[in-house]
């Protein structure tokens, strides 16, 4: 990033205007013989070339009006104009494009071996209110940050300025006060689930048959399989990254400056689209993906043959370490869709 | 059309902060937003040079091209605008702006940055104009009464020059050629593309 | 929906583009350049201009519907560069600011202090009522009972203490009729302790100067200084004191590639634009002149014509300079003589040369000789009495050069007569009121015409021993109309008094810092606060530094209960049961006396100054056609006033119907007198020891007598053979004033305004003509003498250049030799090692109470700080924006304010603004002021911290050095 880069050469002047200080002679030597100061006036061209910023000093409180230019704004739009709209539309709709080129192909993947009519509980009723807060939140704060960058594309067009306006401000506070819940659930996701999300061997073999889709048969999982490791991970990380940077945004100039601002709206935008990317993926292998997933989150129970096939070792781990009083029997075995 | 647009010419900055005040009188600009301000480089060293910068109402505006709700134009003068009926206050104008000219009144709790407020050149908004909705929102409108913006008006030095683009080149370019020497048309080749050949 | 105002703006800029630029409220190409600030003939060839959105349209914030938007002009209160202040008034209410195009002083600009003027009268912390202090609680009463009550106390201190005891402080703030009333007032109430800001400001400047060449002013003008090819700044700072003065400083360097050198112990806003910036140690002004003497007179740089026939005194002043060489001046000053020599060689050869000083140079115990050794410079030079010359010296409040010459001072009766029985005889024709009642109210003839006491030390006439006090009695009552408390040096040792004093009024827009440290000092009775208005909201004339004359239009009615000055002071002369008198020839409306009247009465009296022929309808019609006036010359080149010089600077001679110009320039020979002419005053004698003090061979243009002459008498006109031009109404005025002997009556006594005329009709300055003085016998110095301040670092100087001895002054002991010697004795230099000096900030004035109380201006500056030097800062473990004490020398003073760490002050010097008040030793007073009346900005004051020392001829303070010590708080 061109932010970085400029980061840097700040901090190297930085460092070579604190030596050239540091090596003047003490100021109780003579005086100098000649001071002129219109002569020695400095020059924008020449500011500008050392730092690409211009800073001074001002007498009002507010110190980030002491810089006066600093032309990386430029360039800090042309991401945002160009390239988060590019990222942002390549990585949401490519994978809408895979996600409905793997569904026309592959169709819902099915139990094969049926149902079995015995639940066994994959997820109790915290772990599901955890995730459906997240989840609901993930949503508000994906549309509406969508709607930051998209919207006066997409939207404004439609439904005019001062309703798309009513509604961007709307947004804007749902973008803000939705960043509290959302951030609590990823850390709760994190603190709960990182036992079962730990990479392990078993994960290698996996990702080797691609998770079942290479070949025919399904690889072996503990509870979390490599891919649902990935989804966890990418939650956690992206999560924290999108709450960190939008919290720097949230609460202006503490702790940064503009530059780290707009350094964190780059991270919070490119992160951003690909969590949402990833999460449609996630959605997608939730429901219309999978038979016999969405319940799991759903009722928090799984079909015992569901998870024979796709979680065979957690299942193992559950008869080993628990009575068949876990399991539970249902009468029905209808499918959940 | 004349292009309107702003020049400090900082050998002639004394940082007395008359656009300053002159700029809070004339559009009522509450504390804590400040529509303009003087800058001292090199503060205290023989070279010390003072800059007064407020928007500059730049050819192709960052500001609007960010803005997520298009709240910004430009006026026929080249005056850049906005209406802050649109405005969500979102802050995105501030990234983009190279002389953080955005100015946010502080609402509420945290991050509620109220509606943008920024120099209109003495322009007023979108209402009609020197109506007191539009001074309410944007202070006054001296553009359409055939006046310039009152801080170069009432710039001690006549350092802060106000109007049509040429026409202020052609003013520094004199001046430079008269006494020999000038540290640049600050911020002109960032809001405008343009420097100022002396 | 969003309007798309450029599409609007599109369709009007086509109507726009096909009507000719010239319709009202359109901006034309000739309005564009003015706006714009330039000259228009570089860009006579540009393109017509069109704006696309121009439209008819009136006023700037848009008047309530229906109302009549008016404009009226008055004068900015903040400065003596004299901005002309453009309102736009609806229904009463001051609803904008315009530029103000027009003044040849400011041409539309204005500095913060200026472009913020309008918020002074919308009043959200003025006083608002009159209050007192009643049982340790601020009380509202009304204007009757405050008066009454008031003037009841007044007459009890007078019965028993005499009137003397009553200080009367006035203010530079008041307009030159509310001033000269106020000396009148106090003339009639008996005393000559009436005092303004002029004492801490230029008093120095005033003697120094008038001592050298007759007037304390300004002897040119700011737009004058366009003309100069050398421009030396030398203890200014006008950056921020006078920022529009240099548009004129920076503009005329621009056009004649001028030097401008910046002499000073800080790199300011100024000597950023310097083309020489020289550091010098605070305190060694004189040195450094002498520095550059030196090279001058060594290398025969000196305008020797202009000494044999102008200068007295030159051989004594050569055995001065001689002792100057560039080593000691860089021992003691720290300035290199390379840099000095090449500084001298520019002021002595690149010509014009003017000298601009402030409080760099005034503040001091050695104000006067400062002054002085400037003064000399220029004479050395021949840098006086032409354009571009001069002793270019910006004086600070807005009518602190009318308050001055008006008298409200306490060495003289208006217009610099002095205190002599004739005098007051003088005054008491003009008065018309008997000379024997006059002498009734003071408690002898002997008082009356001895000088009065300092206001820079109103407290030592309160706390010292009475036997000290050269009156009747210590001071018991402070009368205060107008003038801070945090700008007097020695808060402390005040603090002490204000416990003790009887009777405290302070009449002002605010409650100022007299209230807050009132309070603090335990007073739970006795104080009173009345409300006056600022000038915005009452009227009259005042002048600007360069001595034009400016009248001030009424823009609203005074606010809440406020009153203006002249109304108060009418309130407690009727009190005080001389009304009638007092206002014998001025007519009163209601309860407000007329101030043309006032302005008419001055006229009448004023002879000697020039103030003669400044008649209100003189001065409004100036204000009425100020478009008329050339921006260098000053002059109307066009239009009714043709010919006059702008505010009629004074000297304006004769009565107004005699039509002088005005006189732009002091002393300049190169003009006939009815031009604006002039020369150096007759005013110490003709000779002295047998050489001739007259000037010789030099004389105004077109002058009859060509030579060197003696101020105008009835005699002198009698020998000349002039008497016969008087008129028989002139020459009965005349026999009248001088009794038996006629032949003694002057110039500056004659009524009737006919030896003045006479003169002029000749040629001849009404003045005489006789030479400057480099040796000005009677002054304490009467060749300047470096004198090293009371508290000095450089200790070891201290033996060679010691301050005078201790001496009996203004009816006070002045004992800075003993304090001095004291420092030394007990190292005072060791524990307290840095010098600590004060100065302005651009967005405050004096006490800065109105200033601070000013939102927009407050924003700008939200805490007091001590400017001090990186290495300074490091060796106390400092960082900019840390808390920091500063302690001072006298009093374990101490002050607690933020550092500002910066290269502007050199090493060994730390540097902070005057203007804060409201905090004392760390503690905040804000509940010590009425509700809703305490400045948004408080701070600690810079005076806290000042030290003894006062200037022998003026009692002026010396806050500009003395020691201190800085420490991380």
């Amino acid at each position: 990033m061109a932010a970085l880069g400029i980061r840097i050469r700040l901090a190297v002047c930085a460092t070579l205007l604190f030596v050239s200080v540091a090596t003047l002679p003490p100021a109780s030597a003579q005086q100098p013989s000649s001071v002129n100061p219109t002569a020695d006036a400095v020059k924008e061209q020449q500011l500008l070339q050392q730092l690409n910023r211009i800073q001074g000093l001002g007498s009002i409180p507010d110190v980030k009006s002491y810089v006066i230019e600093q032309p990386q704004g430029r360039e800090w739009r042309q991401f945002h104009e160009v390239w988060l709209h590019w990222i942002g539309a390549v990585a949401v709709l490519g994978m809408l494009a895979v996600l409905l080129i793997f569904y026309l192909t592959r169709g819902m993947l099915r139990i094969e071996s049926g149902r079995s009519g015995i639940n066994i509980v994959r997820f109790n009723a915290f772990e599901r209110f955890v995730h459906w807060m997240t989840a609901t939140c993930f949503i508000i704060l994906a549309l509406s940050g969508l709607n930051i960058t998209f919207g006066k594309e997409i939207l404004l067009p439609l439904i005019g300025p001062s309703a798309f306006s009513s509604w961007s401000l709307a947004a804007k506070y749902a973008h803000n006060f939705v960043s509290f819940p959302f951030t609590l659930g990823v850390i709760l996701i994190f603190v709960m689930w990182i036992a079962g999300n730990i990479p392990n061997k078993v994960d290698v073999e996996w990702l080797k048959q691609g998770g079942g889709i290479v070949g025919n048969k399904h690889p072996a999982a503990y509870r979390f399989n490599a891919g649902q490791k990935m989804i966890y991970w990418i939650v956690v990380i992206g999560g924290a990254a999108v709450a960190i940077t939008g919290y720097l945004l949230m609460f202006p100039f503490y702790g940064t400056t503009i530059a780290g601002m707009q350094l964190a709206q780059v991270v919070h935008g490119v992160v951003a689209v690909l969590f949402v990317a990833a999460m449609l993926a996630h959605i997608y292998i939730g429901t219309i993906g999978m038979e016999g997933a969405f319940e799991a989150m759903g009722a928090g129970t799984v079909d015992l043959n569901w998870a024979k096939e796709h979680h065979r070792l957690w299942l193992e781990e559950q008869n080993l370490g628990t009575g068949p009083s876990e399991l539970q029997r249902r009468p029905s075995a209808t499918p959940a869709e | 059309m004349a292009r309107m647009k702003f020049l400090c010419d900082a050998d002639r900055c004394i940082e007395c902060n008359a656009c300053v005040t002159a700029c809070k009188n004339e559009n009522e600009v509450p504390w804590g937003i400040n529509r303009r301000r003087v800058v001292t480089l090199n503060d205290g060293k023989p070279g010390e040079r003072s800059v007064s910068m407020a928007c500059m109402h730049c050819t192709d505006a960052p500001c609007a091209a960010v803005c997520p709700v298009n709240c910004f134009y430009t006026t026929a003068d080249g005056v850049v605008l906005h209406s802050k009926d649109l405005c969500i206050g979102c802050g995105y104008c501030f990234y983009a702006c190279p002389f953080g000219a955005p100015q946010y009144p502080r609402l509420g709790n945290f991050g509620s940055r109220g509606k943008m407020d920024k120099c209109t050149y003495c322009t007023g908004g979108p209402e009609a104009d020197n109506s007191p909705a539009e001074y309410e929102k944007y202070g006054a409108n001296r553009l359409a009464q055939g006046k310039l913006p009152l801080c170069a008006e009432m710039c001690s030095t006549k350092s802060l020059l106000a109007g049509d683009g040429e026409i202020i080149a052609q003013i520094y370019k004199d001046r430079v050629a008269k006494r020999g020497y000038g540290s640049g048309a600050w911020g002109w080749q960032t809001a405008y593309r343009e420097t100022i050949a002396t | 929906m969003l309007i798309r105002k450029s599409e609007r703006q599109a369709r009007r800029g086509t109507l726009a583009g096909a009507l000719p630029m010239q319709g009202d409220g359109g901006l034309d190409r000739r309005a564009f350049l003015r706006r714009s600030g330039l000259a228009a003939g570089t860009l006579a060839s540009l393109g017509p201009l069109s704006l696309g959105s121009v439209r008819k349209a009136k006023a700037g914030l848009p008047p309530p519907a229906g109302a009549q938007v008016t404009i009226r002009k008055s004068i900015c209160t903040h400065c003596a560069v004299g901005c002309t202040v453009t309102a736009e008034v609806a229904n009463g209410v001051w609803i904008g600011q315009e530029p103000s195009w027009d003044s040849p002083i400011n041409r539309g600009s204005h500095c913060a202090k200026g472009a913020s003027v309008r918020e002074l009268v919308s009043g959200e912390r003025r006083l608002k009522y009159p209050m007192k202090m009643a049982n340790g609680q601020w009380t509202r009463i009304s204007w009757d009972q405050a008066v009454n009550e008031i003037g009841d106390k007044m007459m009890a201190i007078r019965q028993q203490s005499g009137p003397d005891s009553v200080y009367l402080l006035g203010s530079a703030k008041m307009t030159n009729e509310g001033s000269y009333l106020f000396r009148k007032f106090g003339a009639f109430w008996g005393t000559n302790n009436t005092d303004h800001q002029a004492r801490i400001c230029h008093s120095t400047t005033v003697t120094g100067v008038a001592n050298t060449w007759s007037y304390g002013a300004m002897t040119n003008s700011f737009n004058d200084i366009r003309n100069s090819k050398t421009i030396i700044i030398m203890g200014g700072n006008p950056a921020e004191a006078h920022p529009v003065s240099l548009q004129h400083v920076l503009e005329g360097q621009e056009l004649n590639r001028a030097n401008l050198i910046v002499i000073d112990p800080r790199l300011t806003r100024t000597a950023a634009h310097a083309t020489e910036y020289v550091r010098l140690r605070p305190g060694t002004d004189i040195p450094v002149l002498y520095g550059m003497m030196w090279h001058i007179i060594q290398n025969g740089w000196e305008d020797k014509e202009f000494i044999q026939q102008r200068v007295y005194g030159y051989d004594d002043l050569r055995k001065e300079v001689e002792k100057w060489t560039p080593d000691e001046v860089e021992r003691v000053s720290g300035v290199p003589g390379e840099q000095l020599k090449r500084v001298a060689q520019m002021f002595a050869t690149q010509k014009p040369a003017t000298l601009v000083w402030c409080m760099g140079q005034t503040q001091h115990t050695v104000g006067t000789a400062n002054v002085r050794a400037s003064c000399i410079a220029l004479l050395l030079t021949g840098n006086v009495g032409a354009p571009g010359t001069g002793a270019n010296i910006f004086r600070g409040h807005d009518n602190v050069q009318g308050a001055t010459d008006v008298g409200l001072d306490i060495v003289t009766l208006p217009f610099y007569y002095g205190l002599t029985e004739a005098a007051w005889k003088h005054w008491s024709r003009v008065w018309e009121v008997d000379y024997s009642y006059l002498q009734s109210r003071f408690d002898s003839k002997q008082i009356m015409e001895t000088a009065g006491i300092p206001l820079t030390r109103w407290f030592d006439a309160v706390l010292l021993p009475k036997d000290q006090v050269a009156q009747k009695d210590n001071l018991r009552a402070m009368f205060i109309q107008g003038h801070a408390s945090n700008s007097i040096t020695r808060i402390p040792e005040s603090l002490k008094a204000l416990a003790k004093l009887d009777l405290l009024v302070i009449a002002d827009p605010h409650p100022t810092t007299w209230a807050s440290l009132s309070v603090e000092a335990g007073r739970k009775d006795g104080t009173y606060l009345l409300p006056v208005c600022t000038q915005f909201e009452s009227s009259g004339s005042r002048v600007a530094s360069n001595r034009s004359m400016q009248w001030g239009e009424q823009i609203v009615k005074p606010i809440f209960e406020s009153k203006d000055d002249y109304q108060v002071l009418y309130l407690m002369a009727k009190k005080l049961g001389f009304a009638d008198l007092l206002f014998k020839n001025i007519k009163v409306e209601g309860d407000r006396p007329v101030p043309e009247d006032i302005l008419r009465e001055m006229n009448r009296g004023s002879w000697s100054t020039g103030y003669c022929g400044q008649s209100p309808e003189r001065i409004k019609a100036h204000m009425a056609n100020q478009k008329d006036f050339d921006l260098v010359t000053m002059r109307a080149t066009t239009g009714p006033l043709k010919g006059d010089y702008y505010g009629l600077p004074w000297p304006c001679w004769g009565s107004p119907d005699v039509k002088h110009p005005g006189t732009p320039l002091l002393y300049n020979t190169n003009l006939a007198v009815m031009d604006g002419g002039g020369c150096f005053r007759a005013r110490f004698g003709v000779e002295r020891n047998g050489v001739n003090l007259l000037a010789e061979g030099s004389y105004p243009k077109d002058s009859e007598i060509k030579d060197g002459y003696p101020e105008f008498t009835y005699g002198v006109l009698k020998k000349l053979g002039w008497d016969a031009d008087l008129t028989p109404d002139e020459l009965a005025v005349i026999q009248k004033i001088g009794g038996d002997k006629p032949e003694t009556v002057s110039w500056s006594i004659d009524l009737s305004g006919g030896i003045q005329r006479v003169a002029l009709k000749h040629g001849c300055v009404p003045y005489g003509n006789a030479k400057a003085r480099m040796n000005a016998f009677g002054l304490p110095d009467p060749i300047p003498v470096h004198r090293e301040p009371i508290y000095s670092p450089r200790i070891e100087l201290i033996a060679k250049y010691p301050t005078l001895p201790d001496a009996k002054q203004f009816r006070l002991p002045n004992v800075g030799f003993s304090v001095q010697k004291a420092a030394v004795e007990k190292g005072i230099a060791k524990s307290f090692p840095l010098i600590f000096s004060s100065g302005r900030l651009v967005e405050y004035e004096g006490g800065g109470e109105e200033t601070r109380s000013n939102k927009w201006l407050a924003e700008l500056q939200q805490d007091m700080f001590v400017e001090i030097n990186p290495a300074d800062a490091s060796e106390r473990g400092i960082r900019d924006g840390a808390w920091v004490w500063v302690t001072g020398a006298e009093n374990g003073s101490k002050a607690k304010v933020k550092a500002l760490v910066t290269e502007r002050v050199g090493k060994g010097v730390v540097w902070m603004p005057f203007h804060f008040g409201g905090w004392f030793a760390g503690k905040d007073l804000r509940p010590n002021y009425p509700a809703g009346t305490d400045p948004v900005v408080l701070g600690e004051s810079a005076n806290t911290i000042t030290t003894y020392g006062y200037d022998p001829a003026t009692g002026m303070q010396e806050p500009k050095v003395t020691l201190c010590q800085v420490q991380a708080a």
